[in-house]
């Protein structure tokens, strides 16, 4: 056998490869997509979380307005004046698993707040008030969330426990006047904006390790 | 051996296993599909699902079934009978999953459908994307940009949006490929637009990721493209009509650029002469301003305008540039060349024009030489329209609206290079129908007897609505109705074999190939009498009577005599009688006795009286009337033998013959004198051979005593002779005043004269001298009244 024919194998087998290698690639490049939402169901919890995170943040923002139209003059000031008892907005742990976990506790933690805004406003506003209607939906809203956040933190970390929800009655302040109500009201839904920004931003950080991570496994297995 | 219980049972156990069922456990519910709308601001937490039911359903079992929806947050469901639900689940769990299935149970049992575990979104439709506006940009003529508001906020529902557009006026959408939309956009910017062009916009949207209700499209937005120059070359074409000079009339006419982009202002038009172009002279440069509307004109009602006309000697060519100019600015240049008209490019051969499926269809074959481009043109009445084919092309269609009923003249033009050629054309109808009016019939000149010439025009162009394939001509009399078929280009016919006098109605027909119209009825009515008849028969009653006038008045004049006697018969008149003397030895003189002499001598005519005469002494006297004689043999008539000498002629002369005797047969003969061989006897013997002069009257009167003597006769008688001679009368009395003319007294006289110197022979051999006979007849009257006949007489 001589070397000509050894070179024309190598060629002839040269060009369906490349044909195929190229297919493979392409095929790479748009799993990347449906992968990461198909086949990755953290990538695609954490998709949802996000964007559940956004319309919650999003409802705030328009309940905020809605509060301050609600409460009449002097609103702009209420939501500056600082009142204890209320969650904080920050997010504490430095891994994941830990601020995941704080963030599904701080959740838990504003319900009780949005009951007690609900049922002051109750009283203050008149029955058909669209600030009622949007209380409730933030607050149901924020028990998806909650559970969404929940569902995230076990698929990403399924041999860690699950987060409890919050033990015991929060720690409400005592009743207040009405003009402490509606401060009262205005600093809980500020509180609850600027946290939920917060998870926002925190959730945006998993992405590229969530949703990428699968990506990168598909790649290497393709080669 | 089976016993009869068996068999019951048996029979029983089929029967119960052939009898239908009376239920049956629920059908799986198949083909679930919800849906959850928008209302307001929010995702409608009212999430409607329906499905098909599988199996049969009885009244007897019914089947519920119940729609069971779970979310994150907590299941609802409700239960019906139908076969379609709606659930609320309190707030539409937005970007959470859901859980829907149904459950179909009865009492025979319970089936679950399919679950529907999908994200929330993937059942949402929104409503149509709001606010939508289209941007015209005057820097880019063929872009326009769209700009629309969400729906719903995206944190609900991320969306994809779909455009679509249109031409004003068009149905055909194009469709902007979804990949070329990304998601969340609210705004986008169509291209490759047609300038000055009025579009139409529409958007829809639905959920950003795979599965989702497509939103209902937005409604209309509509904006026009800005102006561009004109891109492409204005079609430039002419009308050419030749009169009686040498010269051409040469409009030029174009239409606008199909790529007008704009509304043209103006054309600019430069005619050149051939020769000068040649030269490299160019000529001047003409505008010529149009008006047009702001309205987007169809293609197929593109506006035509002319430009300018000429006059063109046949021995001279022209070429014309051409340009469209709009706002922002000029079109490419257009050309078109009219050569000599001796020189006239070759046309195309074998053209054909059909209809074709509502349309007309054209056929030629192309000429020897290389054509650059055809144009077709379609001409009806004033209007004109033309389209251009490629240099390739055989066969074509009109693509201009084309009228029903309408005459067009169909040309195919060859061009060569710009340079025209002959045309090829053929008459055609888009559709043929029946004529409006019919043809006016009328009469030409005016009718004959037998025949007449109807003549009629032919139907106005406008009025035809088809190709004339011929003419129908009726006409009828009441009676019978002809009708005659003649070719479509005859417009006269000549009726034939038509009655005299009659009224004739008549009417013509044109058909085509779709039908027949029929024009007005015209009436006339044949003569009775052709042309010359009448002065012919006039002329020939004329002549007629002519003739038998002058034949009257011939028979007139020669037969007068005869009319004379059987008109007015010759009465003798007795006062004109008179008493003739003649000797019997006077010689005969051969005169003819006239009519008019004195027809005192009487001879008894045997011819008249045929019958009648039977007397022998008649008898005996005839020999002596038929000849003229010399002798003296007489008869004597009535009343006594009166000899009558024969030297005078017989009154009843053979030569005469009937004349005479007729003439004579009229008067009186009633005496012949026969005298003797001795001459007459006269009673008195007279020794001197004297002539006797015998007169006899013709009354039928007895003789006179004077007659009877005759001395005293001879006296008298030459007496009355003489008186006679000089008063010459007639006996007859009617008949012979119409001849008393001088020629006739001078017969008389001479007769007269003839009759003097006759003398009766006195009769010798009577004994008596007063019997027998005097000389002159009258002797035995001189002895009596009356003397013997000898001869016998004559009656009358």
């Amino acid at each position: 056998m001589n070397g000509h024919v050894k070179s024309m194998h190598f060629q002839q087998f040269m060009e369906p490869a490349a044909t195929l290698l190229s297919l493979l690639l392409v095929m790479a490049v748009d799993s990347t997509r449906t992968v990461s939402a198909s086949r990755n169901p953290g990538c695609n919890s954490l998709q949802q979380t996000l964007k559940l995170t956004r319309l919650v943040e999003k409802e705030s923002v328009d309940l905020i307005k809605t509060y301050k139209v609600s409460q009449g003059e002097m609103s702009e000031l209420f939501c500056k004046v600082s009142v204890n008892d209320v969650p904080d907005s920050n997010i504490s742990g430095l891994e994941p698993s830990e601020w995941i976990v704080s963030i599904f506790t701080h959740l838990q933690a504003f319900f009780p707040h949005f009951k007690r805004v609900y049922e002051q406003q109750t009283d203050l506003q008149s029955p058909t008030s669209p600030l009622l209607a949007e209380l409730t939906t933030v607050s149901t809203r924020s028990r998806s969330l909650a559970a969404f956040i929940s569902s995230f933190y076990q698929g990403l970390f399924p041999n860690l426990p699950v987060p409890e929800p919050a033990g015991g009655p929060t720690t409400l302040p005592p009743p207040k006047n009405v003009f402490q109500q509606k401060v009262y009201g205005c600093v809980v839904l500020k509180t609850y904006k600027e946290f939920l920004s917060n998870v926002s931003q925190k959730l945006r950080t998993l992405k590229p390790k969530v949703c990428r991570r699968r990506m990168q496994i598909n790649t290497l297995f393709f080669f | 051996m089976v016993s009869a219980k068996e068999v019951q049972l048996l029979v029983l156990s089929c029967l119960i296993f052939a009898l239908p069922s009376t239920g049956d456990r629920p059908g799986k519910p198949e083909n679930l599909s919800c849906i959850a709308v928008q209302e307001e601001r929010y995702i409608s937490p009212n999430i409607t699902c329906v499905w098909e039911a599988a199996g049969r359903q009885t009244g007897f079992v019914p089947t519920t079934y119940t729609l069971n929806v779970r979310s994150n947050i907590g299941m609802y469901n409700v239960s019906t009978r139908e076969k379609s639900a709606t659930v609320s689940v309190g707030l539409f769990p937005n970007h959470e999953t859901l859980d829907i299935w149904v459950e179909a149970h009865n009492t025979l049992g319970k089936v679950e459908s399919e679950h529907l575990k999908e994200e929330a979104n993937w059942f949402v439709k929104t409503n149509p994307p709001s606010d939508v506006r289209v941007i015209s940009e005057r820097t880019f003529p063929t872009s326009l940009l769209i700009n629309w508001a969400h729906p719903i906020d995206e944190v609900y529902v991320k969306l994809t949006y779909e455009i679509r557009f249109c031409p004003s006026g068009s149905q055909n959408w194009t469709y902007v490929p979804l990949v070329d939309t990304a998601k969340g956009i609210q705004s986008f910017r169509l291209q490759n637009l047609q300038p000055d062009t009025v579009y139409v916009t529409q958007v829809r949207c639905k959920n950003a990721i795979e599965r989702g209700y497509w939103s209902n499209w937005s409604t209309n937005a509509t904006e026009r493209t800005p102006e561009d120059r004109p891109r492409s070359k204005p079609d430039l074409w002419k009308i050419i009509t030749e009169d009686e000079s040498t010269a051409r009339q040469v409009w030029f006419i174009c239409k606008d650029p199909v790529l007008s982009n704009g509304r043209i202002i103006r054309f600019d038009i430069k005619i050149q002469d051939h020769k000068d172009r040649v030269k490299n002279r160019s000529g001047e440069l003409e505008s010529i301003p149009v008006n047009r509307s702001k309205a987007d004109p169809s293609p197929s009602q593109q506006k035509i305008t002319i430009l300018k006309q000429i006059s063109l000697d046949d021995k001279k060519s022209v070429e014309v540039y051409v340009t469209a100019v709009n706002s922002v600015g000029k079109s490419p240049e257009a050309s078109l060349v009219i050569t000599e008209k001796v020189n006239e490019l070759p046309t195309v051969k074998d053209l054909k024009v059909q209809r074709n499926g509502g349309q007309l269809c054209l056929e030629w074959k192309p000429p020897a030489r290389p054509v650059s481009e055809y144009v077709v043109e379609w001409v009806s009445g004033s209007r004109i329209d033309w389209q251009r084919e490629k240099g390739s092309t055989k066969n074509t269609v009109i693509k201009g609206s084309l009228e029903k009923f309408v005459s067009y003249t169909v040309s195919v033009y060859p061009l060569y290079s710009g340079v025209t050629g002959k045309p090829a054309s053929k008459e055609a109808f888009l559709e043929e129908g029946v004529p409006l009016i019919g043809p006016a019939v009328k009469l030409k000149g005016k009718p004959g007897c037998n025949e007449a010439e109807l003549v009629w025009n032919e139907i106005p162009q406008h009025s035809r609505r088809g190709f004339i394939t011929n003419y129908t001509i009726f006409y009828t009399s009441g009676t019978k109705t002809h009708n005659i078929t003649v070719p479509a280009n005859t417009t006269s016919y000549t009726l034939k074999s038509l009655s005299r006098s009659t009224k004739y109605d008549t009417w013509v027909i044109a058909s085509t190939i779709r039908g027949s119209k029929r024009g007005f009825n015209h009436s006339f009515t044949t003569l009775k009498y052709g042309t010359g008849e009448i002065e012919g028969i006039v002329v020939g009653v004329c002549l007629s009577f002519l003739f038998v006038v002058l034949l009257t008045m011939l028979l007139c004049i020669y037969k007068k005599d005869v009319i004379k006697d059987n008109f007015w018969p010759r009465i003798p008149n007795p006062g004109e009688s008179t008493i003739g003397n003649w000797s019997p030895d006077y010689p005969l003189k051969t005169e003819t006795p006239k009519e008019n002499c004195l027809s005192g001598i009487s001879v008894l005519d045997v011819d008249v009286c045929d019958g009648k005469c039977g007397s022998e002494d008649d008898k005996a006297s005839l020999p002596l009337k038929k000849d003229k004689y010399l002798s003296e043999e007489h008869s004597s008539g009535i009343g006594g033998s009166s000899c009558m000498s024969s030297p005078r002629q017989s009154v009843s002369d053979s030569d005469e013959g009937g004349d005479m005797a007729d003439t004579t047969a009229s008067t009186v003969q009633y005496s012949s004198v026969v005298a003797s061989s001795n001459g007459y006897k006269g009673q008195t013997p007279n020794f001197q051979p004297q002539q006797a002069i015998f007169s006899r009257s013709e009354s039928t009167q007895p003789l006179l005593d004077s007659e009877e003597n005759p001395d005293m006769l001879l006296q008298e008688g030459s007496r009355q002779s003489q008186h006679f001679s000089r008063q010459p009368s007639f006996t007859h009395t009617a008949g012979n005043e119409d001849s008393a003319d001088p020629a006739d007294f001078n017969q008389l006289e001479m007769e007269q004269q003839v009759l003097e110197p006759l003398d009766f022979c006195p009769l010798e051999e009577e004994t008596t001298p007063t019997d027998g006979q005097s000389a002159d007849g009258l002797p035995a009257a001189l002895v009596s009244s009356y003397m013997p006949q000898l001869g016998g007489y004559r009656p009358q």
